[in-house]
C-alpha cells in the first residue's frame, strides 16, 4: 500500500476503500475529514479495531462513519491503535451499518426536519404504556412549542439521538408530529420598470446598444429578472454592471448617477 | 479630500471613514472622526501588512472587506494609500463599494490630492520590516514570503 494514500470518499466510497485495506492485510489510521469533522478508524492485519468519531468511538463511531457521504482519507500505514473498541468482523460492521441506514431512512421518512413540532396525543394509545427512561425525558420536554432541535438542545444530545428518541415514542402512539410552518418570505418591494429605464440609459451611456443584454445577464447573475429585481438588489446589480465598464472615467460617471438614483430612492 | 469622505459617510448605515498612508499614519479622517486616531494608524498598519502579506503571497487584491459582528469595516487600496470605511453591519456594501470608486476617482484627477498624497509617499514594504513586527509576525512572514517566490 502507498505511503499517505490519500483521496475523497466522493470518489472511493468508505465501505470499497476498507475493504481494499482490509483485503490487503493493512495495519496503520485511515484519517477521515469531512468539513470540520475528523475522525480516525485504525486497522491491524486487516481488521477494523478502533474507531474514534468526536465523541463516539467504537462501532457507534464506525456507524456514523460509513454513513459520511463525502470527505477525504489519508491512509497511514504501521500507527498502532490506541485502544480496541472493535471486534466484530468487516462484513459485520457492514450489515449493521447498513441496518442503521435503514432505521435511519425510516426515521427520516417520519420526522423530516428538525423543525418538527411534537405534541402529546390526547387519547393514550393502550390501557398500560412502558417507555424507556431516555423517552421519558423527551415527553418531559413537549409543550406544543419545543420542536425536535429544541428537544435535542435541552437534552444536550445530537440531532440523530433526539430523532430515534422521537421516532419510538411516534411509534409508541403517544406523540403526533407536525410539519413545520413554511414562514411565508416577505414582500420585497421590485425595482420597477421606471428604474430599468434610467439604468438602460445610463448603461447605453457608458457600454453603448448592448445595454438591455448587460442589464439582463446582470439580473440574472443575481438570481432575478426585470419583472423579479427587487429594490433592495438595485445597488448590487449596478455595482456588477460597473464592474463591466472598463473606461475608468466612464464607469465613475456611471457609478456617480447610480449613487444618486440609489440616494433618490432611499 | 475631506468633502469627498463626507460623500461616502452620507450612504446608509456609513459611521465614517479615513485614508492612511502606507505607514499606516491617518492622512484624512471624515469628522468627526469614527475612531481614535491611534486606532485609525493601527488598523492603517495591520491591513496594509496585510496586503503587502497577500501580495508577496501572490494573491493580488485591492479590497479588503471585514465582517464582524457589531461593524464592518472596507479596506480598498489606493497604492499609496489605503481607504477604510467603516459601516454598521447591514450597510449595503455594493453602495460603499461604489462611493468609495467614485471618491477614489476623483482623487485620481484632483491635483491637490495628489500632491497631497505625494507627500505621504512611503513604501509599504517598510511595514514587514524585522524591526516592525514581533517574532511570531516576523516568522509567518518569512514564511509567506518564502512560498510566494
Amino acid at each position: 500500500m502507498p505511503e499517505g494514500l490519500t483521496g475523497s470518499l466522493a470518489q472511493l466510497p468508505l465501505t470499497d476503500l476498507l475493504r481494499m485495506l482490509a483485503a490487503g492485510g493493512q495495519n496503520g489510521r485511515l484519517e477521515l475529514t469531512s468539513g470540520l469533522d475528523t475522525a480516525d478508524i485504525y486497522l491491524a492485519g486487516g481488521a477494523v479495531v478502533h474507531a474514534e468519531s468526536g465523541s463516539h468511538w467504537g462501532e457507534q463511531a464506525f456507524l456514523r462513519l460509513v454513513a459520511w457521504p463525502n470527505g477525504h482519507f489519508r491512509f497511514e500505514p504501521a500507527v498502532p491503535p490506541p485502544d480496541r473498541t472493535i471486534e466484530k468482523p468487516l462484513d459485520v460492521l457492514f450489515a449493521d451499518s447498513a441496518r442503521v441506514a435503514g432505521e435511519r431512512e425510516a426515521m427520516r421518512r417520519v420526522i423530516p426536519s428538525m423543525d418538527t413540532l411534537p405534541r402529546l396525543v390526547r387519547k393514550a394509545p393502550g390501557p398500560s404504556v412502558i417507555i424507556e427512561a431516555a423517552d421519558w425525558e423527551v415527553l418531559a420536554l413537549i409543550d406544543g412549542e419545543a420542536t425536535a432541535a429544541g428537544i435535542a438542545a435541552d437534552l444536550g444530545v445530537d440531532d440523530f439521538e433526539a430523532v430515534r428518541r422521537l421516532y419510538r415514542l411516534r411509534l409508541a402512539g403517544l406523540i403526533e408530529l407536525t410539519a413545520p410552518q413554511a414562514v411565508p418570505a416577505p414582500v420585497r418591494p421590485l425595482a420597477g420598470p421606471q428604474f430599468f429605464q434610467a439604468l438602460t440609459a445610463a448603461v447605453a451611456a457608458a457600454l453603448g446598444p448592448l445595454a438591455e443584454i448587460i442589464i439582463d445577464d446582470a439580473a440574472e447573475d443575481l438570481g432575478f429578472t426585470r419583472a423579479t429585481l427587487p429594490r433592495d438588489a438595485v445597488a448590487s446589480l449596478a455595482e456588477r454592471i460597473s464592474g463591466e465598464i472598463r473606461d475608468t472615467g466612464k464607469r465613475v460617471r456611471f457609478q456617480q448617477t447610480m449613487l444618486a438614483m440609489l440616494r433618490q430612492a432611499a | 479630500m475631506e468633502k469627498e469622505l463626507e460623500q461616502i459617510s452620507a450612504v446608509p448605515g456609513v459611521g465614517g471613514s479615513f485614508l492612511c498612508d502606507n505607514r499606516g499614519d491617518v492622512i484624512v479622517s471624515s469628522d468627526p472622526a469614527v475612531l481614535a486616531t491611534v486606532t485609525m494608524n493601527t488598523i492603517g498598519r495591520e491591513v496594509g501588512r496585510a496586503f503587502v502579506a497577500l501580495d508577496a503571497a501572490g494573491q493580488l487584491a485591492s479590497r479588503i472587506e471585514f465582517v464582524y459582528d457589531g461593524w464592518r469595516l472596507l479596506a480598498q487600496d489606493i497604492g499609496d494609500a489605503v481607504l477604510f470605511v467603516v459601516c454598521q453591519p447591514d450597510t449595503s456594501m455594493a453602495m460603499v463599494r461604489m462611493s468609495a470608486d467614485v471618491v477614489i476617482g476623483g482623487w485620481r484627477r484632483d491635483n491637490a490630492a495628489q500632491k497631497r498624497l505625494q507627500r505621504h509617499r512611503a513604501e509599504r514594504s517598510s511595514l514587514v520590516s524585522r524591526a516592525a513586527l514581533d517574532q511570531g509576525s516576523w516568522s509567518s512572514w518569512a514564511i509567506i514570503q518564502s512560498r510566494g517566490s
